[in-house]
């Protein structure tokens, strides 16, 4: 993308080397994660680990089908998250909307809404398909390929543009919030 | 199941006869419908919930749309003996306007507002019943209305993948019928 400084390399050294994963478990994917992290799969010794908090984390895991309202949440939780942030999109339904495709109320394709930096296809992906996914992102972060983060800010109005188009309107009223 | 419980069901599905003029249809051994008349649907609620079927499990909607008429289902549950008993009543699909039952039952509350969001019947008493519950800044049909399509909502709202790719033409590729011109297949 753009010229890297000597000092911009080495932070992506070691942010490749410790990676949080936002714990927002949306839809189905979500059972794939405890046999990643537990221990036949061991998903820590990547490095990473799970952060409850978006204000910490690097990783915005969307684990399946996500809903309008669900939507709306994640682009508040995405917003949030401190740079460099990665997406990953799980299965089907976030490539190209899987067997939600005709849904009133789920969105066809998460790279309209977020950057999404990775795919990793399947419904729903083995936990082997998650650990690969996840060197592939190190991989890529490294290399600094993963620069979803990047085309979020410099594509900011065409990103609201789609959100505000299938949402309406992105600010959440709820009667729990209100 | 004991004969006494046996009899039981069988009272009071003889005394929702007399006293309300309901149908029953027995689904299984431990599952009857009772349909009802509008009028007498909550009168017959409160006697079964004073009867011991007090748990409300579910209050849910058909949509009949060639009878042009709404079907709504009150699953009540009886602790004591495990029979399920189905009350259904039905309403007109061009006025759908119903009776709350949430003085009854709290939960119905809720019940009633997903049925409203869903289905656009109105529950005469909830004043919460507009209230968005799932689907928030909805303006179209209620969803699961037969004559609402769900694809064409879809396709004006929430745009598709495009694919440039010919699926057959790579698949034939894959299996050597047909030699590779078009370049890299994962490119």
């Amino acid at each position: 993308m753009d010229e890297r400084s000597v000092w911009e390399k080495i932070a992506d050294q070691l942010r490749s080397r410790s990676m949080w994963m936002l714990h927002y478990c949306t839809g189905c994917g979500a059972v794939e994660l405890p046999p990643s992290m537990t221990s036949r799969f061991d998903m820590e010794r990547l490095g990473m680990g799970p952060m409850a908090t978006p204000r910490q984390a690097d990783i915005l895991l969307i684990t399946g089908y996500l809903s309008v309202k669900t939507l709306r949440r994640v682009i508040y939780t995405y917003e949030k998250m401190a740079d460099p942030k990665y997406v990953i999109g799980f299965g089907s339904c976030t490539i190209n909307g899987g067997i939600y495709f005709d849904s009133y109320s789920t969105i066809n394709r998460l790279d309209y809404y977020l950057p999404v930096d990775l795919y990793i296809a399947g419904c729903m992906p083995r936990p082997e398909a998650i650990l690969n996914a996840f060197n592939t992102l190190m991989e890529m972060i490294r290399k600094g390929e993963a620069n979803g983060w990047k085309r979020y800010k410099e594509n900011y109005e065409w990103y609201k543009q789609n959100q505000l188009r299938s949402l309406g309107e992105v600010i959440v009223h709820d009667e729990f919030h209100e | 199941m004991t004969n006494s419980m046996n009899n039981n069901v069988a009272e009071i599905l003889e005394k929702a006869k007399k006293l309300f003029d309901v149908r029953v249809e027995d689904i299984a051994e431990r599952q009857h419908k009772l349909i009802a008349e509008n009028d007498k649907t909550i009168p017959l609620l409160a006697f079964l919930k004073e009867s011991g079927y007090s748990h409300l499990s579910i209050l849910t909607c058909i949509d009949w749309i060639e009878e042009k008429r709404f079907e709504l289902v009150y699953i009540l549950f009886n602790w004591s003996n495990g029979v399920t008993l189905l009350v259904s009543t039905f309403i007109d699909r061009d006025k759908p306007v119903f009776y709350t039952v949430k003085d009854m039952w709290p939960t119905a509350e809720y019940y009633e507002r997903d049925v409203h969001e869903f289905f656009g019947v109105e529950f005469e008493g909830n004043e919460r019943c507009r209230l968005p519950l799932f689907l928030e800044l909805w303006n179209d049909l209620p969803p699961l209305r037969k004559d609402f399509d769900p694809l064409k909502f879809s396709k004006e709202h929430f745009p598709d993948r495009e694919y440039e790719k010919d699926a057959i033409h790579e698949a034939k590729i894959i299996r050597a019928d047909l030699e590779d011109t078009r370049g890299d297949i994962n490119g």
